[in-house]
């Protein structure tokens, strides 16, 4: 048995490792290599009904710690995103996660019902942007009310296609909006977004450089928020979390996983380890199974919360 | 259990101001900065002009102590950059890209403000002393960039209209070179109709190729996913912007319009092609 396979609502991965969205997932011929070369599952370039060209550069921005950006979910639209679904999926059995927004929760109903043409194996509603709030407003996952409205549209439009609502920190209280989310019949949680949003400034000429002047914040930068953010959603919900923000190395994987993660979104690690980043640490997680005797990872899914520390580990 | 440590970040912005400003044309400038790092031919960098935007540009040559960029106004981003004057402020990221290999005996190929990267590949085998053959191809004269340095080199000129060198496409040069001077491979960077037929002339022949190709980029660290090319799927600003055959073959969106900012092919039809 594949010691590294995971089961998500519906599906099978046969690693942890899925791309998460924004990352490497525009096209189908991207998304087709980023999954041969090793991701479980990859994740669409979140989609409105309408192309949307973003914000002007620089919008993504590498700083000593992390990356931030403020693309501005930037997309081809609905009509371009099934066309690129379904040629992914004529060369990849590796599973598709569409990921969806809205700028009103009638809207997340409809790109909801449309997506469902490419019969992707997962919806997953992004009511965490943080990069169009002068334009959208507060994101839907701000408030309790507005995400368990997106989630309820999006559930009932998705069919008996898993729903997936990926959150931000940037609320009054993640595991509490996950529970709202469950409540709505959300089938999973994908924990977190970018942080902050976050700014830098170039000091000779004394401006931000983003464009759009602060950007979300991810890379290794995230990871302690992230992975608090996942503990709490387990603390709340019995749902399967996709746990994403800041993980780069095997270690970091592990954690996620120990904190309650499923599965393990790879998204700003690309620009740290290649698109190679999966390859590796798929191999470091399978060298942890083998080290610690275990037949599948999913044993150690959530132990950080209960688990009394192993015997002769000094603790 | 701490595994591999964090790599270092690239990628990161540095801000610098134009040492020096050089006219070509009315639409061609080159613009020289504080040489920021060690970068090959062919590599690239995202220039920001504080405010306005950040667009990529290939590193045109570099000397001891300065880095060199070539621009052509083609529309508001570059119509804004070469008004910029000596000892403005600018912001550069990068190096980016792979950039051309060096091979001795190459065919050097540039159109247009294609000749940016091929003048600085040319610099370098020069300074190593690797013999090559310089091959430029412009519009109209007005469209050529380097004109004395090239002469000097010896290069072999076309233009459309004839007003320097011979008159024509530059790829009608080829043939002839090769017969005369068989070469050991092709290194190209220019539009994309004449880069081709570069490839073409490259099949004829059996020669080796390295190509320069662009396409809308925004991250320039291979994330954003706005590079890729279909067919492979493969980032033009990591595994690009040169191209081997290996690698152009796989390639199938040579000769569509190029994506845009959103991501979408300018001509795509409206309405998906419905299911299977
Ligand atoms: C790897 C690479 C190297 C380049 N090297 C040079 C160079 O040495 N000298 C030079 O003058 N130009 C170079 N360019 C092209 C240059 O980036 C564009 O001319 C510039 O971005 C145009 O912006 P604009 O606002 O003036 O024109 P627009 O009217 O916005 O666009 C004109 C053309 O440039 C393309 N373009 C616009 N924005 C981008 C972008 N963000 N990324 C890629 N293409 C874009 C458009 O698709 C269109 O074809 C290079 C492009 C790439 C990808
Ligand atoms: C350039 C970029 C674009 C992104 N675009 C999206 C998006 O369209 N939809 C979305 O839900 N998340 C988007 N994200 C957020 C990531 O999916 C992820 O949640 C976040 O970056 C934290 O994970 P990381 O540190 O592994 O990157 C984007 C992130 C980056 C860096
Ligand atoms: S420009 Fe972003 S992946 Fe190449």
């Amino acid at each position: 048995m594949n010691p590294i396979q995971t089961t998500l609502p519906g599906l099978t991965l046969a690693s942890p490792l899925v791309l998460a969205s924004g990352i490497l997932g525009l096209t189908a011929s991207s998304l087709a290599r980023v999954a041969s070369l090793g991701a479980g599952a990859v994740t669409t370039k979140s989609f409105g009904v309408e192309p949307r060209a973003g914000h002007k550069a620089p919008s993504i921005l590498p700083y000593e710690h992390g990356i931030l950006n403020c693309v501005g979910l930037s997309n081809p639209g609905v009509d371009q995103m099934i066309r690129e679904i379904w040629a992914y999926r004529a060369r990849s059995v590796v599973p598709i996660i569409a990921s969806v927004f809205g700028k009103t929760v009638e809207e997340f109903g409809v790109v909801t019902a449309r997506a469902l043409e490419a019969e992707p194996d997962m919806i997953e509603a992004n009511v965490s942007c943080p990069n169009v709030a002068a334009e959208f407003g507060v994101p839907f996952g701000a408030d309790f009310g507005s995400c368990a409205q997106v989630t309820g549209i999006v559930k009932k439009n998705a069919g008996r296609i898993p729903v997936a609502v990926k959150l931000t920190v940037n609320c009054p209280a993640i595991g509490r909006m996950a529970g709202v989310c469950e409540e709505h019949g959300a089938d999973v949680i994908t924990a977190i977004n970018t942080i902050g949003p976050g700014m830098l400034i170039a000091t000779d000429v004394r401006r931000p450089v983003l464009s759009n002047l602060t950007g979300g914040v991810s890379g290794p930068a995230v990871f302690p928020v992230a992975l608090r953010a996942v503990w709490e959603v387990r603390k709340h919900t019995t749902l399967p979390i996709i746990g994403v923000g800041g993980v780069t190395t095997v270690d970091h994987a592990v954690q996620m996983l120990m904190a309650g993660a499923t599965a393990v979104g790879i998204g700003s690690a690309v620009h740290y380890g290649g698109v190679d980043v999966f390859q590796t640490i798929n191999e470091g997680l399978r060298e942890f199974a083998r080290a610690n005797g275990l037949a599948s990872l999913g044993a150690v899914i959530g132990t950080a919360h209960s688990e009394p520390p192993p015997r002769g580990s000094g603790a | 259990m701490m595994t591999q440590a964090v790599p270092p970040a690239s990628g990161m912005l540095r801000m610098c101001r134009i040492l020096e400003v050089v006219a070509h044309s009315p639409v061609l400038k080159s613009f020289l900065v504080p040489r920021l790092f060690d970068a090959l031919p062919g590599q690239f960098v995202n220039l920001w002009l504080p405010g306005i935007d950040e667009k990529p540009f290939s590193i045109s040559g570099i000397r001891e102590t300065c880095m060199e960029l070539s621009v052509k106004a083609v529309g508001p981003f570059t119509r804004r950059l070469i008004e910029c004057a000596e000892g403005e402020w600018v912001g550069i990221r990068g190096p980016f890209g792979n950039g051309f290999p060096l091979e001795p005996g190459a065919l050097l190929v540039g159109g247009g403000i294609g000749m940016a990267p091929i003048r600085f590949l040319a610099q370098m085998m020069a300074e190593r002393g690797l013999p090559c053959t310089l091959v430029c191809g412009a519009r109209t004269r007005a469209d050529l960039i380097f004109e004395p340095e090239l002469l000097r080199w010896g290069c072999h000129m076309s233009t459309d209209d004839g007003s320097c060198g011979t008159c024509g496409q530059v790829t009608d040069l080829l043939d002839g070179l090769m017969a005369e001077h068989p070469a050991s491979a092709v290194c190209a960077a220019g539009p994309e109709p004449m880069l081709l037929r570069i490839m073409e002339f490259a099949d004829r022949w059996s020669l080796p190729y390295h190509i320069s190709f662009e396409r809308y980029m925004k991250c320039g660290i291979g994330i954003c996913g706005q590079c890729c090319v279909d067919g492979s799927g493969i980032r033009l600003c990591i595994e690009g912007p040169v191209l081997n055959r290996d690698q152009t073959r796989l390639v199938t969106e040579f000769g569509l319009p190029h994506r845009d900012a959103s991501g979408l092919r300018p001509g795509t039809p409206a309405s998906p092609l419905g299911k299977r």
